[in-house]
């Protein structure tokens, strides 16, 4: 090698890097909307291309969600749908929204809406023209901040304890006397005495198996601002010792939903803690299943956290008018009169208007043990705002530490005592 | 290290100057040529290498959050973020486990890979080639189809593993739990980069002129003595490239560990660690732009010094 091209390789690669630091240093400017940007529904019109992101990539192009999401379309518009799972889809329209290219229409997952309107992603329901008539307090909760409402939760989940019927009888279990800890767990004992195996739950890391531990963790009286409460460990003691005794798969700890219940679907588990979204599946099972209310710790039915997802209007900074009647517009297709019960039949949820919901009772019994718990159901983030991410991070970690340690109970305490969620 | 070099290009200059007049545009002529050709690799260098690094860089000293990433803002902080993820309890945790995931990563594929090149090399039998094309599936197959299948065949109450290890009468092992994940995840990651040292090992040997292994055999060299006096030699340096190659590929390894475990208990590594962190992943959905950057960073001044490291005992054996 000579000198001169050295020389002139070296060149290169300090004049590359020049330029690197120049484009970075012009990187934080652009397009960025200002805060609390304007721009109203109202004096807006629809165009001719809306946007629309959903976080339900399962539900393909062509099935019967897509269709309906597309039907919503206002005269001489098209929606263009796309999805990703839930926290790929926050992250995509944190970036758009930073390069002004948000979707019309976003369909977030609710315990993201306070960090989403810390970081001023979201048009406000009233900017945007979203009606927010009619909607459960509960279910409205995570989408409030500081009194101002931000999009519309158009459906709720919640979660409950599946049973297998079968099995129960072989057992000599009735599930109506399971009323609070004691007597589930001396529902499990017998079952598993009997043969079979216990329960299945989601205790993976991260947002989902937290959403599964919350019925327990409230159930004993804990409270999400302090987590290291000795209610807060018997809640992760008694997953903990389902595990230890074998009660409960060790799996529960990497398990999302759908592998929790695809183990209750083998027919081999007595119980299974899981969601609304699959009472169609159960009916269809191939033995017999019935679902009760998650007990609490000293009786009663145990809260638990609202599940579903909020339509919303991401901020925009240029034809912002215009943006926001798109998402009126195509929101309240999907929210409102008929199409309201059709957008909860087909996503597997039960309606966040009462009347709406009393409609879907009426036309299939397979609801009628969800309308209480979903009810009497509290928000994951209206007791914290945008501080739940955080505290659900070390309870995460506290629920894995708890698993992991399998019953053993100075594990479980350290697990709860030591996790902070970085 | 270029740029110690530029006071020379100063005197190169210098020499060139008192050239005839004549000469002169032709040659700038072939500099505006020589700039044109060079200027596409130039700004992709720039846009697709230099800017994000430079812009990871620039992350890492400045705290971010969401608010700030959309709207800007995020302060100057200096180090500040390094010395907050240095002081985490858990920091050397992962720095250790990264240590002993890289390693041992590194040190079985090559011995297994090595071992395997040596067998095929040997050949001579039927289905030869047939046997080291099967070597290979790892290599084939997407990581999300292994990953998964390592997963399921470690499952602590179903997988064949514990089925395999109960008919020797051994308790089934929980193998994905906080204390074994970085075995198991360091299993999986071992037989996924078996084929690659395999196969370049392969090429390796074959370069070994088959003279040489005649003439230790007339002077009466075992197969062990051949082995270390003429292979181990003669193959350093395809050794030293694939242990670099191996090291900088197992150091950001994420694929493989997040499929199996999301980065929980002994498994998290640097690379996960930060992956987790930019993304919301795994435990925590709070999302750390600058901390996720300086880990980011750390990773890749690591890789950059072995890389130097490769870099001069290269110099020193071609010396």
């Amino acid at each position: 090698m000579t000198t001169t091209t050295r020389v002139r390789r070296g060149l290169g690669l300090s004049m590359a890097l020049a330029t690197g630091l120049g484009l970075a240093a012009c990187a934080g400017g652009g397009s960025t909307p200002e805060p609390g940007a304007d721009g109203n529904a109202s004096a807006g019109t629809t165009t001719a291309e809306i946007t629309f992101w959903d976080p339900y990539p399962q539900h393909t192009e062509g099935t019967p969600w897509d269709e309906h999401v597309k039907s919503c379309a206002p005269d001489g518009s098209t929606i263009v749908r796309s999805s990703a799972p839930q926290t790929d889809l926050f992250n995509q329209l944190t970036t758009a929204v930073k390069e002004g290219t948000a979707p019309d229409v976003v369909v977030l997952d609710n315990p993201m809406m306070p960090e989403a309107v810390a970081a001023q992603l979201l048009a406000t329901a009233e900017q945007a023209g979203i009606a927010t008539t009619g909607i459960d307090e509960n279910l409205m909760g995570p989408g409030v901040v500081d009194g101002v409402e931000y999009g519309v939760p158009f459906g709720s989940n919640a979660l409950g304890l599946y049973y297998n019927a079968d099995l129960l009888e072989e057992a000599g279990v009735d599930p109506a006397t399971i009323t609070d800890w004691a007597s589930l767990e001396a529902a499990l004992e017998k079952t598993v005495a009997t043969g079979s195996k216990g329960i299945t739950f989601s205790g993976i890391a991260g947002e989902e198996g937290v959403f599964q531990f919350l019925p327990w963790f409230w159930g004993s009286g804990a409270d999400l601002s302090d987590i290291g409460t000795s209610e807060a460990v018997s809640a992760g003691q008694l997953l903990s010792g389902w595990v230890g005794k074998g009660w409960a798969p060790r799996s529960a700890a990497t398990d999302n939903q759908s592998a929790a219940w695809d183990l209750f679907l083998t027919g081999e588990y007595a119980f299974a803690e899981n969601g609304s979204w699959f009472a169609a599946a159960a009916a269809d099972a191939d033995f017999k299943t019935g679902v009760i209310p998650i007990p609490a710790k000293d009786g009663g039915v145990a809260p638990v956290p609202t599940g579903g997802e909020f339509a919303v209007a991401p901020i925009q900074s240029t034809d912002a008018s215009d943006h926001y009647a798109n998402a009126a517009a195509v929101i309240a297709c999907l929210t409102e009169g008929e199409a309201a019960f059709t957008t909860n039949e087909t996503l597997g949820y039960l309606s966040a208007k009462p009347d709406v919901r009393a409609e879907q009772v009426a036309a299939s019994q397979l609801w009628e043990p969800w309308v209480a718990p979903i009810e009497g159901a509290a928000g994951r983030t209206t007791e914290l705002g945008s501080e739940y991410v955080g505290v659900s991070a070390s309870l995460s970690e506290a629920l894995q530490g708890a698993l992991n340690a399998a019953g053993d109970a100075s594990g479980v305490e350290t697990a709860f005592q030591d996790a902070s969620g970085y | 290290m270029s740029l110690l070099t530029i006071p020379k290009l100063a005197a190169v200059r210098a020499a060139r100057v008192p050239a005839p007049a004549a000469g002169r545009r032709p040659r700038r002529e072939s500099r505006w040529v020589a700039v044109a050709f060079v200027a596409p690799l130039v700004i992709y260098l720039v846009l697709f290498y230099a800017y994000p690094l430079v812009q990871n860089v620039v992350m890492s000293l400045h705290r971010f959050d969401r608010f700030s990433f959309v709207n800007g803002g995020a302060p100057f902080v200096g180090f500040d973020i390094y010395a907050e993820v240095a002081s985490q309890p858990r920091f050397w945790d992962v720095v250790r486990q990264t240590a002993i995931f890289t390693a041992a990563s590194i040190l079985f594929q090559y011995v297994i890979g090595l071992v395997l090149a040596a067998f095929f090399h040997r050949g001579g039998f039927r289905m030869s080639a047939t046997l080291r094309g099967l070597f290979l599936i790892p290599w084939l197959l997407p990581v999300i189809v292994s990953g998964t299948t390592w997963q399921w065949m470690m499952s602590p109450d179903t997988g064949v593993l514990n089925a395999f290890l109960g008919m020797f009468g051994a308790d089934p092992v929980w193998w994905l739990n906080a204390d074994n994940a970085l075995l198991s995840v360091t299993i999986a990651n071992i037989w996924l980069g078996v084929p690659f040292n395999l196969v370049i090992l392969y090429s390796g040997l074959q370069n070994i002129p088959a003279d040489l292994y005649e003439a230790a055999a007339l002077d009466g060299a075992d197969a062990w003595q051949q082995f270390w006096r003429i292979t181990v030699p003669m193959l350093r340096p395809v050794t030293l490239i694939t242990l670099l190659l191996g090291l900088v590929y197992t150091l950001k390894v994420v694929d493989i560990i997040w499929i199996m475990t999301s980065g929980t208990g002994s498994s998290q590594t640097l690379a996960t660690w930060s992956y987790a962190m930019a993304f919301g992943k795994g435990t925590s959905s709070v999302i750390r732009y600058s901390e996720a950057s300086a880990v980011g960073t750390i990773l890749l001044v690591v890789a950059l010094l072995f890389g130097f490291v490769y870099i001069a005992v290269q110099r020193k054996q071609e010396d």
